[in-house]
């Protein structure tokens, strides 16, 4: 049965995706409800998966020598991440039928979220490091195709091929981590590294270490990788939903979280996971505080956020980054849905041009705000009990630095929160802007994430139950919901960061002037939105790239008698060579 | 009985050759137009399945690790893993080429001559890649480089084909003058040309490393190595699509075979030579991809991205020959045929926009990237292909390209030793980077304002949709399923490392 059902949820997506293509151009009206119909059933499966999670691996095809087999570990990390994936995945199916209305060319953009929703569940379910591999260069390029979804704008297409390199550039990593720890067991079983790290010679460990890092912080857009993330905002909004808050991005995260047991000995390794989710965590809500852009605010934030995942990773609290992880997926998709109905609906991504929406479209407000309050950690929704683990954790067993960053970084967070929920939806409207209400659609895809955003906390028992049951090496521990009540409760920390939160937000409501922080931090806000010069990083290397291509072209002169000159140079090169090698 | 095959497949090709010719001339002054080109291609497939035939007959018997030699005085051949990829990868990519080239080239002056030209290619490919001795190995290079001279500037009307033809043919010929050189010093030093007498026999001498110079230049012309690859782009752009297909897919490898085959015979020790792929296999990519991402026009993109994915083989047979890591024999076997896959379908996807987008008579300017702006809302299909090829070339799974640069990597890992895990690492990045160019055409082909040529252009035959389809198929089974060809790239890689070792 999990076998059939692991199977079912990488393949029907994909099945999906093929079916829809073949449908082609012609026939726009009809690929909506058969993307929602393949979809459905991929998460239908993956729910009905979660129960039956295995710490054995129950499909296994070998592949042959250099390729090991393609084989599925179905555990408890691997089913709720593909429920995550697959639900949210098809509510960001049926949330498109609205909001891609009278597009074009919507076979392809169905067709990649189909073979996205698949290979996201191939990348979690995988228990292979090849396939591992394989089923995430998979998601980058399909988060490629659909930010260049409308490649008639040269913005979507830079960002998606951007996108495309950066996360590439950190596959390297992974590539070279995967291929270390093979040469040193001679198995891809990811298990077989995780139970028994020590047989393995240590630098082969740590570079496999720090190379699963860089690919994880590209991933997960952190430092110094962030980059990429904000400008693939230009993605079709459900989109942005899916793959760049609630999905993709979580991959690096996976990936730590995963491979925990056998780094967490390597010195060095948890203080620069700690390092990079700080400052991630950190930069990343400055940042989201002077964004103009609703959903560059919200993708800073998911930055941001997944920043406090990486950081609870270094600090050993697998569970809290686990538990956030869910939180923020329901959450920030809701947001990002939210945002686009507003998008949808007005026309404009830029938050300086709406204001008082809220009365015109009630539902989204209700919507977008019960996402916020998530966001910022307000009690009892969801990401109040996630943050607050991960903050405790930091508070017990990490860095005084560390927490006292992630503190402010949580100020931060209900400050930018505040501030954008209020710029949209509050207010008075700064421009006259045509606007009409969410659709039946849309709404049918906001309703469940609502709720999910109010109860998913009650599942902690049972999802910690089947991960503590179906992960051998993680040593992970169940914990029943008056444990957790009890533990967030009592502890001072909590009160700490409520304060903080609390401050953060009152900071905006003394402020409230529209412009407020873009003014007051003067100097401070280029370099912020600049990324703190990465984004210059990256221009410089790419300009780098192209300047020499264009220098190159000169020795490619076109005249033979420098042709026949190159061929006696490199004679003379090789008898050298030759003469000195041999 | 395997012999009667292996003979077949180094006649049949050569032999057939003039015939296609006069019956293509004879019938086509007989009957009315076209039938003559007909003629030809029909005789030219029958001729390239028969050679098929052969192989699928020759299959089993070297799976059981049997040579087979076929020997005419003092003239040898054999057969074996290596005459395997090289063989099967030219009889397919070459019947699907010359399906394709029927409408591609209808029409055209001296049709019936490329024929018979892209016969004595095949056959001299056949002959070149199982030659048991020097001067076999050197004449059959000779005869596929004066064949692809004349198929390079087959549209002689055009002044670019032309000039792209003689700056291959005069670079080319520098190259044969070293090889032969080369020889002669051999033949000097030892007295012997036959290539497992020679490697028998005695220590390296300067004599024969000097040879080797001259071997290593000569062949790395036809194999496009930096610095000698300056005639590449050139003629892989100006070429008819389906000789560039067979240019870029086999031509250039089969150059690098032969050159393996020439300097296992030295005595050199093997991590000399190991040695010596990587620092140029690591010059290879990243020369060719920086020089690509600039290119405007789409063949010459494809044709640089050959001398990259050269770079990948180069590093592959390094890995192999500086520490003896089979896979990175293996790999670079296996590399060798996806490329010939996956850049035969690039060259004949790009071919067939070029054949309905510009005028059919040769005498057009390149097809530019700009050209393809929103063609796949014409031509869902080649759009679709053409995508797939790139994203093969570029080594995103699940296509085939994916697959061959993995065995690639693992190579680079499996020894530990840490020049070969920086170059393998070095390789990841070039392949990253060549996304860079092999994307934004992806996003132009789909973008929905289309260019005025294509809106202009008419539709594309079935002859040229049906080998770019099941290439495509190809590419994507490879990559979902790549132990297909595990048996053949295996063995390959080890018959190389038997030939160095």
């Amino acid at each position: 049965m999990p076998a059939l059902l692991t199977l079912c949820t990488i393949l029907v997506p994909w099945l999906g995706a093929v079916a829809i293509w073949m449908l082609g151009d012609k026939r726009q009206k009809t690929v909506g409800p058969v993307a929602v119909t393949f979809s459905v059933l991929a998460a239908l499966a993956a729910l009905c998966l979660y129960p039956f999670a295995t710490a054995g691996v129950v499909v296994s095809i070998p592949m042959g020598d250099a390729f090991g087999s393609l084989s599925f570990r179905p555990d408890g990390l691997a089913a709720l991440l593909t429920v995550i994936a697959t639900v949210i995945g098809s509510l960001a199916v049926i949330f498109s039928l609205d909001y891609m209305k009278g597009e074009h060319q919507l076979p392809r953009y169905y067709s990649f979220i189909l073979l996205f929703i698949g290979a996201m569940a191939g990348l979690v379910l995988s228990s292979s490091l090849l396939y591992l591999f394989f089923f995430w260069e998979i998601t980058a390029l399909s988060s490629y195709a659909l930010i260049s979804f409308n490649n008639d704008d040269p913005k979507a297409v830079r960002g998606g091929i951007k996108a495309l390199i950066m996360t590439q550039v950190g596959g390297a990593g992974l590539l070279a981590g995967a291929l270390a720890l093979f040469s040193a067991t001679g198995s891809f079983e990811i298990d077989q590294v995780l139970a028994n790290p020590v047989a393995i010679p240590a630098g082969l460990l740590a570079f496999a270490a720090f190379g699963f890092l860089v690919a994880a912080a590209a991933k997960s857009a952190q430092f110094p990788f962030q980059t990429w993330l904000p400008d693939a905002m230009e993605a079709p909004t459900p989109i942005s939903a899916l793959i760049h808050a609630a999905t993709m991005v979580n991959a690096g995260v996976y990936l730590l979280a995963r491979f925990y047991p056998a780094f967490a000995e390597v010195p060095g390794w948890k203080t620069a996971v700690i390092a990079v989710g700080v400052i991630t965590a950190f930069s990343a809500a400055l940042m989201a505080i002077v964004a103009g852009d609703i959903k560059r605010v919200l993708a800073y934030s998911t930055v941001s956020q997944l920043g406090y995942m990486v950081y609870a990773i270094g600090l050993g609290a697998v569970e809290a980054a686990q538990f956030h992880l869910l939180s923020h997926a329901i959450f920030k998709a809701l947001l990002f849905l939210s945002a686009g109905a507003v998008i949808h609906s007005v026309g404009t991504r830029d938050i300086f041009r709406m204001g008082g929406l809220g009365k015109r479209m009630p539902f989204t407000r209700l919507a977008f705000v019960i996402g916020s309050l998530a966001l910022a950690g307000i009690p009892v929704l969801n990401g109040f009990w996630s943050k607050e683990l991960i903050l405790e954790a930091g508070m017990e067993t990490g860095p005084a630095w560390g927490y006292i960053l992630m503190l402010a970084g949580a100020g931060l967070t209900a400050l930018y929160t505040l501030r954008v929920t209020w710029l949209v939806f509050y207010g008075k409207p700064r421009e006259d802007l045509h606007v009409h209400p969410a659709g039946k659609a849309m709404k049918t895809a906001l309703l469940p994430l609502v709720i999910g955003s109010i109860f998913s906390w009650l599942l902690v028992a049972f999802v910690t139950r089947v991960s503590a049951n179906t992960m051998p090496y993680h040593h992970m521990e169940a914990m029943d919901i008056t444990t957790l009540v009890q533990e967030v409760i009592m502890n001072p920390g909590t009160l700490i960061a409520l304060a903080v939160i609390l401050a953060g937000a009152g900071t905006w409501l003394v402020s409230q002037r529209v412009r407020f922080f873009e003014k007051s931090l003067g100097w401070a806000v280029h370099s912020i939105q600049a990324s703190f010069g990465m984004e210059s990083i990256n221009d410089a290397i790419t300009r780098l790239a192209g300047f020499a291509g264009e220098k190159l072209r000169i020795t490619q002169t076109g005249l033979i008698s420098w042709n026949l000159l190159y061929v006696v140079i490199a004679l003379i090169l090789a008898c050298i060579y030759l003469a000195v090698g041999a | 009985m395997p012999l009667k095959h292996f003979s077949t497949l180094l006649i049949l090709p050569l032999a057939f050759s003039p015939v296609i010719y006069l019956f293509g001339r004879v019938a086509g002054s007989l009957e009315k137009k076209n039938t003559g080109p007909n003629i030809s291609r029909w005789l030219l497939m029958g001729v390239i399945s028969g050679g098929l035939y052969a192989l699928v007959r020759l299959y089993p018997v070297s799976m059981a690790g049997e040579k087979v030699r076929a020997t005419w005085g003092t003239v040898s051949f054999q057969f074996d893993g290596i005459s395997l990829v090289l063989i099967g990868s030219t009889l397919i990519l070459g019947l699907l080429s010359t399906l394709y080239s029927g409408r591609y080239l209808a029409g055209e002056t001296g049709e019936e001559k490329y024929y018979a030209l892209f016969s004595i290619l095949i056959g001299s490919i056949i002959c070149l890649v199982s030659a048991a001795d020097l001067f076999t190995l050197w004449l059959c290079f000779e005869i596929m480089a004066v064949s692809t001279y004349t198929l390079v500037a087959f549209h002689r009307q055009n002044a670019a084909a032309l000039e792209a033809g003689v700056k291959y043919l005069v670079q080319s010929a520098l190259g044969s003058v070293l090889v032969i050189l080369g020889i002669a010093l051999v033949f000097g030093e030892r007295g012997s040309l036959a290539l497992d007498t020679l490697k028998a026999s005695g220590a390296q001498t300067s004599g024969l490393l000097a040879a080797g110079g001259l071997i290593l230049i000569g062949f790395g012309i036809k194999a496009a190595i930096v610095p000698l690859h300056t005639w590449l782009p050139d003629a892989h752009s100006q070429a008819p699509s389906g000789m560039s297909a067979m240019l870029s897919g086999v031509v250039i490898a089969a150059g690098l075979t032969a050159m393996l085959r020439a300097l296992s015979a030295l005595g050199v020790p093997a991590s000399v030579w190991g040695c010596a792929f990587l620092t140029l296999g690591a010059i290879n990519m990243l020369v060719g991809n920086l020089l690509a991402l600039r290119q405007v026009e789409v063949k010459r993109m494809l044709a640089y991205s050959s001398i990259s994915h050269i770079g990948y083989l180069l590093t592959g047979l390094g890995f192999a020959l500086y520490l003896g890591v089979i896979n990175g024999a293996e790999g670079a076997f296996f590399h060798l045929m996806t490329h010939a896959i996956m850049k035969g379908l690039a060259f004949l996807a790009a071919g067939a926009f070029l054949f309905v987008l510009l005028p059919h008579d040769g005498s057009h300017g390149p097809l530019k990237i700009k050209d393809l702006q929103g063609a796949a809302g014409k031509y869902p299909l080649a759009a679709l292909t053409f995508s797939i090829a790139l994203l093969a070339l570029g080594g995103l799974p699940p296509l085939a390209g994916f697959m061959s640069k993995w065995v690639i990597f693992t190579a680079g890992f499996i020894a530990k030793d840490g020049w070969m895990t920086a170059a393998a690492i070095f390789m990841a990045l070039n392949s990253v980077l060549s996304l860079a160019y092999y994307a934004p055409v992806i996003n132009r082909l789909y973008q929905r304002e289309s260019s005025d040529l294509v809106k202009a252009g008419s539709k594309i035959p079935a002859s040229l949709n049906i080998p770019l389809v099941i290439l495509a198929i190809s590419t994507l089974l490879i990559g979902l399923y790549p132990a297909i060809l595990q048996p053949i790239y295996q063995l390959a890689g080890k018959n190389l490392l038997a030939l160095f070792f």
